[in-house]
């Protein structure tokens, strides 16, 4: 268990520089793409008024000096008001979280469930009616714009059937859509994914050791293949999952789902430095972390998987 | 094999059962649906329209505003001018705070210091700079006082002064106030649901009229479609932003219908400093080289109602015998020529990407123009960036808007007295009307006024005019609602249709 915490310090300790450079990246480019101070005023504010906001603001300082300042208080978990809204950077990010958890976790549900168990079945019945069917599903799955699935989801089963609500958060019923939208896509990849892990895996020595063994079939497939098979998955899964944390500002938009990518967006086009920072720093955090998780489920998976030299 | 299946099997499964139809809203509840939510809800701290319609149901002023530019009583009862300087107002006395702080004099005066206090950095402060000086005479009683004779000062008074609680800001403080107001309006807040909703409810002491619904909920849904979806199963009552072209497909549902509201006026801005728009011929070769009519045919659905000067059509005060400029390239290749340019002109044009079908717009207009002579380089940017070069007069050639509002002198001073933003264009003899069309203070001659600075503007084309495109909210067929020209979604006037 030294070891292991040892390494737990190494990762930690590599994710505060991660996170240090995150905050640089998305730090200067954001101000040095424009000006919140012009949006914030009425188009007739005098040079006088600018002047006074920006002093106001700290934006006159060298950039240098404003980073530090942005990067000692975010130490200390202090990002300011939102430019825009005028309350905590953060309270906003963390209200906004917990609805993008959700989709994002229903999405990879939806799409795991559906996704590895055609996979499964398309490889070990390579070639067959089925394995094509799926695998053309799958092509449909990913060439579908997320935009035009979602609109399309809204007229046949809200406006046509009248099944689902149309937007909005708070019920079941509402997440059945996004998470399917958002599902689709990553349904398709998965079963390519898993097709194509599995059949790499079947065709390996200890399966045909296995099967040689005279195992049962489902043995080999389910005991022996799936558990090698997952490693990619897992990786992709949690790279995946992290992405969707931010990067859902389509599916948000057209379900008028209250994510974290739609937030980001606006405070993007907005101008709106603090919330911007404060939100692309929580979302490098818990990408870093499930990326972490993803590894210590590779050594679950596979115990020839170690990071421990002196193993 | 089996145990997937099966697991997928009861995961849809549940989800099926979990699904019910949309819950259908109480008669007494009104849904309405806009495309972003408030960025806060004290109106003093926002410019913004889709804020401020949220807090037009909350919060109320001293007059309402009418699309004529007059006022009638709303907070103030009466009022009379005691000089050209001086209004002496009183209010009413049975007007509460939702909170129960009555609505007096000295609140008034609380709010009209808070406005202007260096603190609140109200973006609409500078709406209400023509007042020097408000003085409380006795508990319902005031005087305030203009600089200049101010004709516009009332209706200014009955959109920017929202009068607000002494005792509870000075409680919880601005940053509070913003997220839980407490106005005097005919609803109060109940509950905001960030990222969700807004509820409102009718508030009981409300001293005008009494609201028709119980309750109003407010919320957000940025794409367009999915709102026209959310009215078509009557999961919202009334929306905006219903762009030209799904206009029709919403009054054929046959559940819902369109009612006016503000308009947006686009227009093309020119930079008059720099050549060759420094010189007048060429600007008005731009005015003819625009087919104002086909553009409004093909991209409107022939909607639009076209400008001839920078006056709205639909605007007290525009001149009533100007005539558009005609589409005539030929034309304008002669005034081109006649201005030394027979191999016509270089030309870049920027517009902003975030506004409705500007694209189209865009590049509409920059094919008439290559046919009249000139060679345009479309310059899309996003929105900050187009500002900030707007405001660093790096545009040559630009499409910006503004709102058709009914109060002449709310646009045209902003945007052409050259005290106001000295950006482009600058024109002493329309700076001096402009501010002449302040202080007269008689309606008809004050109209002549500003006819007299919209055919002079017409004259020296500081713009390519365009058009204004109405927008419309979309209704559900059991309300009866009209949209305003301020393009404010107050839900006070809404009641069940019969």
């Amino acid at each position: 268990m030294g070891i292991m915490l040892q390494y737990l310090f190494k990762r930690l300790w590599h994710t505060v520089f991660v996170l240090i450079g995150i905050s640089m990246i998305s730090f200067f480019f954001i101000h040095l793409s424009g000006d919140p101070v012009m949006l914030m005023l009425p188009g007739d504010a005098s040079t006088q008024e600018i002047e006074t906001l920006r002093e106001q603001l700290g934006f006159n300082d060298p950039l240098y000096a404003q980073y530090l300042r942005f990067a000692g208080n975010a130490a200390q978990g202090e990002f300011g008001n939102s430019l825009y809204y005028k309350v905590p950077a953060m309270a906003l990010i963390l209200e906004r979280l917990p609805a993008s958890l959700e989709l994002a976790a229903a999405a990879m549900l939806i799409a795991l469930v559906v996704a590895v168990p055609i996979g499964i079945v398309s490889a070990v019945r390579r070639g067959s009616m089925v394995d094509m069917g799926s695998m053309l599903g799958a092509l449909f799955g990913l060439s579908m714009p997320h935009f035009w699935l979602g609109i399309m989801m809204i007229m046949l089963f809200s406006v046509k059937l009248g099944w689902l609500p149309t937007s909005g958060r708070g019920s079941l019923a509402q997440l059945v859509m996004p998470s399917l939208a958002l599902g689709m896509s990553l349904m398709a990849m998965f079963a390519r994914l898993t097709r194509s892990v599995m059949l790499e895996v079947l065709s390996l020595d200890y399966i045909r050791t296995a099967r040689s063994k005279g195992l049962k079939e489902s043995v080999v497939i389910y005991k022996h293949a799936l558990k090698n098979a997952m490693i990619p998955l897992v990786t992709v899964a949690g790279m995946q999952f992290g992405f969707l944390l931010g990067g859902t500002v389509i599916i948000e938009t057209v379900f008028a789902w209250p994510g974290v990518g739609r937030l980001v967006v606006q405070a993007i086009f907005n101008r709106d430095y603090p919330l911007v920072q404060a939100t692309v720093l929580v979302l490098s955090v818990i990408f870093v972390a499930v990326n972490f998780l993803v590894d210590m489920l590779y050594m679950y998976l596979d115990p020839q998987i170690s990071y421990f030299e002196d193993k | 094999m089996k145990r997937w299946s099966l697991l997928s099997l009861v995961a849809l499964m549940a989800i099926a059962l979990a699904v019910s139809p949309p819950p259908a809203t109480a008669k007494d509840t009104l849904v309405v649906m806009q495309e972003a939510e408030p960025v806060g809800l004290d109106l003093m701290q926002s410019s913004i329209q889709t804020t401020m319609s949220v807090c037009y149901n909350i919060h109320d002023t001293l007059f309402h505003p009418q699309e004529d530019a007059t006022v009638l009583p709303a907070l103030a009862e009466k009022w009379e001018k005691i000089d050209d300087l001086t209004w002496k107002i009183t209010l009413r006395k049975d007007a509460i705070f939702h909170n129960g702080e009555p609505v007096n004099a000295a609140a008034v005066k609380f709010s009209y210091d808070r406005i202007n206090s260096e603190d609140l950095k109200s973006p609409n402060k500078g709406k209400l700079s023509a007042f020097t000086d408000l003085n409380v005479i006795d508990d319902h009683t005031f005087t305030i006082k203009t600089k200049e004779p101010y004709a516009p000062g009332l209706y200014m008074l009955g959109y920017y002064l929202p009068i607000v609680p002494p005792k509870y800001i000075q409680e919880v403080g601005n940053e509070k106030y913003n997220t839980d107001p407490v106005g005097s309006g005919p609803y109060r807040l109940k509950k905001w649901a960030r990222g969700d909703e807004i509820v409102l409810e009718a508030f009981d002491k409300y001293y005008g009229p009494k609201p028709a619904y119980k309750t109003v909920i407010f919320k957000a849904n940025p794409e367009e479609s999915s709102r026209i979806a959310a009215m078509l199963t009557g999961e919202a009552d009334v929306i905006s932003g219903v762009p030209v072209l799904q206009r029709k497909r919403l009054e054929d549902s046959g559940k819902a219908y369109l009612t006016p509201q503000m308009g947006v006026m686009p227009y093309m801005g020119i930079n008059t400093y720099e050549a060759p728009f420094n010189d007048v011929r060429v600007r008005q070769a731009l005015n003819y080289a625009i087919d104002k009519e086909l553009i409004n045919k093909a991209l409107f659905d022939g909607k639009a109602i076209i400008c001839a000067g920078p006056i709205s059509p639909r605007t007290f005060g525009h001149s009533p015998t100007l005539k558009p400029y005609p589409y005539d390239p030929a034309k304008a290749r002669k005034l081109l020529k006649a201005a030394g340019h027979p191999d016509g002109i270089e030309a870049r044009l920027a517009y902003p990407t975030y506004m409705a079908q500007i694209q189209e717009q865009a590049e509409a207009i920059a094919a008439n123009m290559t046919k009249a002579g000139f060679k345009v380089t479309l310059e899309p940017f996003e929105r900050a960036v187009m500002w900030e070069r707007y405001k660093g007069k790096k545009h040559q050639l630009y499409i910006y808007w503004w709102d058709d509002a009914p109060e002449p002198d709310r646009y045209m001073y902003s945007l052409f007295n050259s005290t106001s933003r000295d950006y482009y264009y600058k024109n002493t003899a329309v700076d001096e009307l402009l501010d002449k069309g302040r202080t007269v203070m008689d309606r008809a001659e004050r109209a002549k006024v500003y006819a007299q600075i919209d055919e002079m503007l017409y004259q020296d084309a500081p713009w390519a005019f365009l058009y204004v495109v109405p927008e419309v909210f979309g209704v559900a067929n059991d309300v009866d609602y009209q949209g305003r020209r301020d393009g404010f979604l107050n839900m006070r006037y809404a009641k069940p249709k019969m």
